[in-house]
């Protein structure tokens, strides 16, 4: 009992910053209709920001978590404004923004290793060590990340039902066209979304930079909490949560229960499973792309 | 007709440095399968400036049968296609002599398949799995070579000491399985502890650019396991099991292997593996090798490493090939004279290529422990 107690927390854990990312996803996709691949370098480079903010400029926790914030946002606004949004003004189809993307993501990742090396680098012990609840083992940091990312998504939720801008983004997420007819600035909403998705890679920056190690490939992990989004219905924010829960829960039992060596194979076997069964993934809407036409 | 006269111009233009490049040598050409980017940089950043110092000497010294050596190096970054498109770069564009490198197996095995197509020697440094040098009926790959010890003797010492020395009865691994190195050595290791009486209660695996082994973790600490193999090359991949089995409350005895001797893996997790064994080749920390180690911090700020020692085996064994191919500076005459290495001295010990598997004759291997971070010699066994 405790060892599945032990992998389920594991897998909570890790599907809990499978969230910070896939939420990221989720909104970007649910507004203008194409994956952010550049997320993978947002969450690289907030990474660095921070490390390097501790250990060349010694500056305490909370500043090094801003840098890397600035970091996260100031480029998220970068991409937009000189990947995306000369695209949109011009009608592009979204597979260029989702090409542009990419494109961005690999020459920054490629910058970033160029720049500082490929050699890990290991945060300075923060929050290490672990509680010991009824045997099973729970990590102090793996307890702040989940936290974190509960807190953001509920703070994201706030942000989108409670507030006007929200009431845009939602609006643009029904319908981008008729949304900014009835006078939703695209452009303010446009910098808007990207700062949002510029935070939550900064913070999972920190997070994974802390968990692991900083180092240029550290954002592959992107891939997972793209998956994540899928699984639990891309465009929905709920549905990201859901499935980066999951996909993070199926991962870890697959590895004790079955074979760590085929976990790959079984748990996205099993994910194509259930795509079988929810095409539109588990929380997804079923309705018209948006942006077509 | 002004036109033609500028195409002409550039043409030459273009042309210059190259013509002017064939004309000045006729250097002999090594080619160098190097690591110098990614997240294995370390691997061939000391190795590169100990190559260079050595081809330096050697060339001050009036070359090898009047002729400069010249090194042609390409990062691979560690990656297994770059290293198949390098090596191929090597042979048909810089038309090199012989090759040095790859440092790992999995790029090893399909650069020796292009060797023995193009007829041109490579002498691979610390890539260890079986197969490197012999094909899977055994037959020796004639162009491949290497100067390192191969797997299944770090696997049979590992497990050897692991049962005799320390008195393990129940062994537990994490594989990288997409890694012939490593999949190697757990398969010597556990056919050898279980021929001693052990027993293996947890087999786990992982792939490559895996960051999460706490699910792995939990079942060791289940299966009841008093050793842990952790047959990996990659420092990220053990850093990140020591560390998360310290999170999980794991405390065991790691066995790792000769991939492990980097200082950057000591810099990252030192404290967690703390007392961990690991099978080498060679340690740094040998007093032979201490007066080479302190020059070359002096001169290069960088410290040596066991990837420059290998480096420099495989440059002298090319070296002593050459000279023996005299005026006949072919792939075959090399590759001829490299089988016939009798007790001729390398950088590291003496050495001595076995002619029917083309690996080094009789190497040790040296048990390690990590103790306050440092490598510490603690017994070496001898092949039998």
């Amino acid at each position: 009992m405790t060892i599945i107690l032990q992998q389920l927390v594991s897998g909570l854990s890790i599907g809990a910053v499978y969230a910070l990312l896939a939420v990221g996803y989720a909104l970007v996709y649910s507004i203008y209709g194409f994956t952010n691949w550049s997320f993978d370098a947002l969450l690289v480079s907030a990474a660095f920001g921070a490390y390097y903010a501790l250990s060349l400029f010694k500056l305490p926790l909370w500043a090094a978590v801003l840098a890397a914030l600035a970091l996260g946002i100031g480029l998220a606004l970068m991409l937009e404004l000189f990947a995306y949004r000369p695209l949109r003004r011009r009608g592009a189809p979204r597979v260029l923004m989702l090409i542009s993307a990419m494109g961005a993501n690999l020459a920054l990742i490629n910058l970033i290793n160029l720049a500082f090396g490929g050699a890990l680098r290991a945060f300075p012990p923060f929050l290490s060590g672990s509680w010991q609840v009824a045997g099973i083992a729970i990590g102090r940091l793996d307890a702040l990340a989940a936290l974190l990312a509960l807190l953001l998504l509920a703070g994201l939720r706030w942000l989108l039902y409670h507030t006007r801008a929200g009431l845009g983004i939602r609006a643009s997420t029904m319908d981008f066209t008729t949304a900014s007819l009835m006078g939703v600035d695209n452009n303010a909403l446009a910098l808007l979304v990207f700062g949002i998705s510029g935070v939550l890679a900064g913070v999972s920056g920190v997070v994974y930079g802390m968990k692991y190690a900083v180092y240029p490939y550290l954002g592959l992990v992107t891939l997972k909490a793209m998956i994540a989004a899928v699984i639990g219905g891309l465009g929905s924010l709920e549905g990201a949560l859901l499935g980066s829960l999951l996909l993070g829960v199926l991962e870890t039992f697959v590895s004790a229960f079955i074979s760590s060596t085929y976990r790959d194979l079984f748990s996205f076997a099993a994910l194509v499973l259930i795509l079988l069964i929810f095409p539109n993934g588990l929380l997804g809407a079923r309705r018209p792309p948006i942006l077509e036409g | 007709m002004r036109r033609l006269v500028s195409a002409a111009l550039m043409l030459l233009l273009v042309l210059c440095p190259a013509l002017a490049g064939c004309s000045a040598s006729n250097a002999i050409k090594i080619g160098v399968l190097s690591i110098s980017s990614g997240p294995d940089a370390y691997v061939g950043q000391a190795s590169e400036l100990a190559l260079q110092d050595r081809v330096a000497e050697v060339n001050a010294a009036g070359g090898i049968n009047g002729r400069k050596l010249e090194l042609v190096i390409y990062d691979t970054r560690g990656e297994v296609t770059e290293a198949v498109s390098a090596a191929r770069r090597l042979i048909e564009q810089d038309k090199v002599t012989a090759i040095i490198g790859p440092s790992w197996s999995g790029a090893a095995i399909p650069v020796a398949a292009i060797a023995d197509a193009a007829q041109v020697p490579v002498v691979a440094t610390t890539a260890s799995n079986v197969l490197v040098t012999v094909d899977e009926n055994g037959a020796v790959r004639p162009y491949m070579f290497r100067v390192c010890f191969i797997d299944p003797y770090q696997g049979y010492a590992l497990a050897d000491f692991a049962a005799r020395e320390l008195g393990k009865k129940q062994a537990a691994f994490i594989t990288d399985i997409s890694s012939p190195y490593s999949v190697g050595i757990q398969q010597y290791f556990g056919a050898q502890f279980t021929a001693l009486g052990g027993q293996i209660v947890a087999e786990e695996g992982y792939q490559a650019n895996e960051t999460e082994f706490r699910p792995q973790l939990t079942k060791v600490a289940a299966s009841g396991a008093d050793v842990l193999l952790v047959p990996s090359a990659t420092y990220r991949d053990i850093a990140l099991v020591a560390k998360q089995a310290t999170g999980l409350g794991l405390q065991i005895q790691y066995l790792g292997v000769d991939g492990w001797m980097a200082d950057e893996l000591l810099a990252m997790s030192g404290p967690e593996l703390e007392g961990a064994y690991l099978a080498s080749g060679v340690s740094t920390e040998a007093p032979e090798f201490q007066a080479y180690n302190a020059a070359f911090l002096a001169k290069h700020n960088v410290k040596a490493s066991v990837y420059a020692y290998y480096s420099l085996d495989a440059l002298m064994a090319l070296e002593y090939a050459i000279r023996q191919a005299g005026a006949e500076v072919s792939g075959p005459a090399i590759r001829a004279a490299l089988e016939g290495i009798r007790d001729v001295p390398v950088f590291t010990s003496s050495l001595t290529i076995e002619p029917d598997t083309h690996n080094p004759h009789n190497k040790p291997v040296v048990i390690l422990q990590i103790q306050n971070s440092q490598w510490v010699n603690v017994k070496t066994y001898e092949p039998r």
